[in-house]
């Protein structure tokens, strides 16, 4: 026996081992070749007649046979047990329920407000704020209301006293912020309101308006216009269009009414826009000077716009709700649609 | 207001379908809020007369008559109350089919057989007047057709008028609208009216006693006039404009109003005592009925119009019961006024009536417009009813007032529009709208108001008719400019915005509940003072008459509400405002959080059928408000105890809570919120028979540090140790207390302490319990060994048993 005898020997080992199936199998040609009484062993027993120049090389071959074959059969052995012990595991069922508390949800009407807040923080405006009981004065006198608007009667206002009531409008925070800083002013004002009406599918005797005023040195509307339309392609998606009437509010002078074009079927008529293509949504309009001389600004100075949206309108109109009761319903069903 | 295309074409050529006029008006400050069709195809309805009319044999409400229709006599049965022998009316034969769709066909109505109908105005889509037959004028022709009355069908555009614009409340004003925005010429008739030699100051007096109630009084005295219907072109408006024909003086007074805008009143000149008209207040204890026969509380801040006896009309509302014209009327007073519209205002809100006339004269009427209006009436009445009027017209108009002048600075305009209009432009928008230019030079205009255009008083008055007549559309729309205005200022409404984020991240979900609610609400719960609620004296209903002072009641109302819908659970919070009164009675606003709970809302989904027992419910609030403080960085026990915590609870008394349930939380020393499971009464009401947990606090110590930087430390690169230790204490021997007592004993190097047992047993003695903590030392500068750690843990063992008289169980 040489040493190609060995390496010829070691092919067929080799060859073996790979085509053994089983963990007997490969037990079994261990045995065969590296066994107390197996072939490497008759190999070795032959070393002593092997002439003693050929020894090195007789030896390395039989080596390599002992290495080589040993690797093979501990990594086949290593994959067979693996697969046989997976194959004995329990199976996961990975369709199985989380067990992890899943995250709460913002009320629709809250969601509308703070998207209001990011679009408008784009522009550079922040969020002021007024109380919920508001004297007659911010809610009506010093936004040029007429005294003897039917709006301030008790018929449509909640009064707590003579002078105080729940205010009607956010228009108020207009008044205190300019009460307070000197222009320029870029401020929304999101908040509660009150008016009495009968509850129905779209009046709420509670309900949430936004402000928006701007006031500056040339503030024009088409200021108010552009901004309007970029606040609407935010909110309601970047194809929607705005289209502004004229229209009359005591404390703007030119006012608007405007409307955004349907999000829902593009403008070509469904339910959400009574198949008009359009949604009225709110007024705005150029502060009037009145005011302006009311709160001491000086309406030659400066000029700004103001608007105010209904906010129950706007999420009802984005979110397709039907009945404003039941943004104050508070079924967990409904909440859980807004995540 | 219903404005007929027909009639305003009288004074204006419009060459637009309704469609594109609608949208004209609606987008220059007019909303067109609906376009309607009067009529339509009268095909075989003919006019009819009745001849006899009896009731009939088998219905009290029901009428057998025969009526003429021109070619035969038929036998109608009719259920109109006013249908009566010699009345001409339209007649529908059988096989036509109404315009409302309705075919005629014969019919046996309670035995007795119909062959035709005669119509109410609603049944043929003229009006919506259902209240009887429609009656045509005496001298119709019987057998005409009907369509020959009605004329064509004619469209209406519902208009809505906003408050400040009374001069578009008629044809004329509306028609000047659409002249201005067409550039079309506006054709206003000239009335002439056919007068006798008698002057009207020989047959009538006027004594204007309140000119500050009643600026200018106009009368007109008309004789020799015949009350009928008036001719059916004259019907037909003012049906299609909404107002029910009477008869020939009141119908003209109605008719000329919608015309122009201004209201007009007819007294029976026989009736006025003294023949005399005198403007003056109510006196104390005067009464009258109103022609809508209602006898009216007449007070002396009321203008009254009276005769030399007796108020006859209240000024501008409405006229009394014992002057008006009658079917015997011969002479005709025709009064046409301006009354000041506060004053009118508050008169109507008194009386609560509002009238077609009242709605004018509250918003302003056009002063210098009020004779014409007279002139215009009294020559249809004399056309129509025959006779003459008398020469002249007494008017009493004691200091006519002058035109308003506004001054317009084109540029002025130019800047606040953000448009490019010429000067030019803004020059002719105002001559076509009936300004006059009383000068101009390169920088500014002066314009001359007219009378009818009340509201224009200044400069941006003007600069809102050139944007809304040359149209919002051509004002660019530009991309908006961001701009930071010096001291902005956003902390507190970033610091809100994260802290609803934090809510949403432990899983509540936001509710919305109303700011006012029932006492018995409040009173059940029972949280807050009932002497400083603020209370609503007009509430909506009896279900909301306080403002909140805690957002707890309709916490647990939601979470009975969902409840009762089966829903199984829910973890909820609400944000927002509560209100009371304050030491010195003012009414306070406080901004508060409230989170409720109720079922297995702490556990996974397998486990969340077993029943959830109270104490495991109490560890979930209290894991939320352990949360929130430390998201909200309020220093507390919980959050570490690095430093001294500021968060202290306390047990309290409530009506609310289960006995031993209800916990007063303190934040930096100040009562800020409570915590605790509600009790069975309160549970009770919505039958929640499992524990529900509820915690309010409030926003201001919340949201106080939320934003405030974290400050980076060292963590340490040695290793920790961990001792453990076991103790037996007694029962009253709160963790908090424990935790305190090791916190303070240990060194620096004791950085974490975790409970992981709790044990009470009898082997332990009653009231004892066994508790077991584990304690995370670790040095900053070296690997601690084993008898140092060991040094560190006896220390606090040593506290535990002089402090708290812990006895440790070896192992
Ligand atoms: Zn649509």
């Amino acid at each position: 026996m040489n040493a190609q005898d060995i390496i010829a020997l070691k092919e067929r080992g080799l060859a073996e081992a790979a085509q053994a199936a089983t963990l007997a199998e490969i037990e079994a040609v261990r045995v065969k070749y590296m066994g107390r009484k197996g072939l490497l062993q008759d190999v070795m027993d032959g070393l002593k007649s092997v002439p003693p120049e050929e020894r090195r090389d007789f030896g390395r071959a039989a080596n390599e046979l002992k290495q080589e074959l040993t690797a093979l059969l501990d990594g086949r052995k290593a994959t067979l047990s693996a697969a046989g012990k997976a194959a004995g595991r329990k199976q996961f069922d990975v369709s199985l329920p989380g067990a992890w508390r899943g995250l709460g949800t913002r009320h629709p009407v809250t969601q509308v407000i703070e998207e209001t807040i990011r679009i408008f923080s784009m522009l550079g405006f922040t969020v002021a704020d007024g109380p919920d009981i508001e004297t007659e004065y911010h809610n009506f006198d010093a936004l040029n209301t007429p005294a003897d608007h039917p709006s301030r009667d008790t018929q449509d206002t909640f009064w707590l006293d003579g002078t105080t009531l729940l205010r009607t409008q956010t228009s108020p925070v207009q008044i205190r912020v300019m009460e307070r800083c000197k222009p320029p002013v870029r401020i929304i004002a999101p908040g509660r309101c009150y008016r009495r009406d009968t509850t129905d599918a779209t009046h709420s005797a509670n309900f949430h308006q936004v402000e928006g005023l701007y006031v500056d040195r040339k503030v024009s509307m088409a200021d108010l216009k552009g901004d309007i339309t970029f606040f609407a392609r935010e909110m309601m998606g970047p194809d929607v269009k705005v289209r502004f009437r004229p229209h009359f509010f005591p404390f703007t002078e030119p006012s608007v009414e405007y409307d955004f074009s349907c999000h829902v079927c593009g403008g070509s008529g469904c339910r959400v826009c009574k198949h008009s293509g359009w949604i009225e949504i709110s007024g705005a309009g150029m502060v009037n000077p009145k005011v302006f001389n009311i709160v001491g600004y000086d309406p030659e100075a400066c000029t700004g716009y103001a608007f105010g949206m209904g906010l129950e309108r706007i999420a009802m109109i984005k979110y397709g709700i039907e009945d404003i009761r039941l943004l104050y319903d508070n079924d967990v069903r409904f909440l859980g649609q807004f995540s | 207001m219903k404005l007929p295309l027909s009639w305003l074409k009288d004074y204006v050529d419009v060459d637009l379908a309704p469609k594109e006029l609608a949208s004209l008006l609606t987008f220059s400050g007019t909303e067109v809020e609906g376009i309607r069709t009067i009529g339509g195809d009268f095909t075989g309805i003919v006019v009819g007369e009745i001849l006899t009319c009896e009731r009939h044999p088998n219905a009290d409400r029901l009428t057998v008559c025969q009526v003429n229709s021109g070619t035969e006599t038929l036998t109608v049965v009719c259920g109109a109350p006013n249908a009566a022998a010699g009345l001409k009316v339209p007649l529908a034969v059988i096989g036509v089919t109404l315009p409302n769709g309705l075919k005629i066909k014969k019919a046996k109505v309670r035995g007795v057989e119909s062959f035709g109908m005669m119509c109410a105005a609603d049944e043929l889509g003229l009006s919506e007047d259902h209240s009887g037959l429609m009656v045509l004028p005496a001298d119709t022709r019987v057998g005409t057709p009907f369509t020959e009355i009605a004329g064509p069908p004619e469209t209406v555009l519902e208009l809505e008028v906003t408050p400040n614009r009374p001069d578009c409340l008629s044809m004329i004003g509306m028609a000047r609208e659409v002249a201005t925005l067409l550039g079309k010429p506006l054709r206003i008739p000239a009335p002439v009216v056919k007068e006798e030699s008698r002057s009207v100051e020989s047959l009538a007096s006027v004594a204007l006693e309140d000119p500050a109630g009643c600026p200018r009084y106009t009368a007109r005295v008309l004789s020799g006039i015949t009350i009928a219907p008036s001719p059916s072109w004259m019907q037909r408006r003012l049906a299609a404009a909404g107002i029910r024909p009477i008869n020939n003086v009141v119908d003209v007074t109605n008719y000329v109003m919608l015309e122009c805008g201004q209201p007009l009143h007819a007294f029976d000149y026989e009736l006025l005592d003294g023949h005399r008209i005198v403007v003056r207040r109510a006196k104390p204890g005067e009464t009258m009925s109103t022609l809508d026969s209602a006898a009216r509380e007449i007070n002396p801040e009321m203008l009254m119009i009276a005769d030399g006896r007796r108020p006859v009309a209240v000024a501008g509302v409405m006229g009394g019961a014992g002057s008006e014209i009658r079917d015997v009327t011969k002479t005709v007073l025709l009064e046409s006024a301006y009354f000041k519209p506060s004053d009118i205002r508050k008169t109507s809100k008194k009386l609560g009536l509002s009238t077609d006339s009242s709605y004018r004269f509250e918003r302003g009427v056009d002063v210098e417009n009020i004779e014409w209006a007279s002139r215009r009436a009294a020559q249809l009445m004399v056309e129509m009813g025959g006779g003459v009027a008398a020469k002249g017209c007494i008017d009493v108009f004691p200091s006519k007032p002058a035109r308003g002048q506004v001054t317009l600075r084109f540029d002025r305009a130019r800047d606040l529009l953000g448009i490019a209009i010429t000067n030019d432009q803004v020059v002719s928008i105002f001559k076509a709208l009936g300004l006059g230019i009383v000068s101009r030079d390169a920088a500014c205009c002066v314009a001359e108001i007219p009378a009818y255009r009340v509201d224009l008083l200044q400069e941006a008055d003007l600069i809102e008719e050139i944007a809304r007549i040359h149209g919002l559309d051509k004002i660019p729309s530009p991309s908006p400019v961001a701009k930071i205005v010096p001291g902005a200022e956003d902390r507190a409404t970033r610091a809100l915005l994260a802290f609803r984020g934090n809510l949403v991240g432990l899983g509540l979900s936001e509710i919305m509940n109303y700011s006012f609610l029932s006492e018995k609400l409040l009173d059940l719960v029972g949280f807050g003072e009932a002497a400083k609620r603020v209370v609503l004296p007009n509430p909506i209903s009896a279900d909301h008459t306080v403002l909140r002072d805690s957002f707890i009641p309709q916490m647990i109302e939601t979470l009975g509400k969902n409840r009762a819908r089966q829903a199984r659970e829910a973890a909820l919070f609400e944000l927002g405002r509560v209100f009371c009164k304050d030491e010195a009675g003012r009414n306070a606003e406080v901004d508060r959080v409230c989170v409720g709970l109720m079922g297995p809302v702490g556990r996974p989904g397998m486990l969340k059928s077993q029943p959830v027992k109270d104490e495991e419910m109490f560890q979930w609030i209290k894991g939320i408000l352990e949360s929130l403080l430390a998201a909200q960085h309020v220093p507390s026990i919980v959050s570490g105890g690095l430093s001294r915590p500021d968060v202290t609870l306390s047990m309290m008394p409530s009506p609310c809570f289960e006995e031993g349930r209800a916990v007063r939380i303190r934040i930096a020393g100040a009562d800020c919120g409570v915590m605790g499971l509600v009790g069975d009464r309160v549970r009770a009401e919505w039958r929640l028979t499992d524990p529900v947990a509820v915690l309010e606090l409030d926003l201001a110590p919340l949201l106080a540090n939320a934003l405030r930087i974290p400050v980076s430390r060292a963590i340490g690169t040695f290793p920790c140790v961990d001792r453990d230790v076991a103790m037996v204490v007694e029962d009253g021997v709160s963790h908090e207390a424990i935790v305190a007592t090791m916190w303070k004993a240990a060194p620096p190097e004791l950085v974490d302490i975790r409970l992981f047992d709790i044990y009470r047993g009898e082997n332990l003695g009653k009231g004892r319990k066994s508790v077991a903590y584990s304690l995370t030392y670790r040095s900053m500068e070296k690997t601690l060994t084993d008898e140092v750690a060991n040094a560190f843990h006896d220390k606090v063992k040593a506290a535990l048993k002089t402090e708290l008289a812990a006895e440790f169980r070896e192992s």
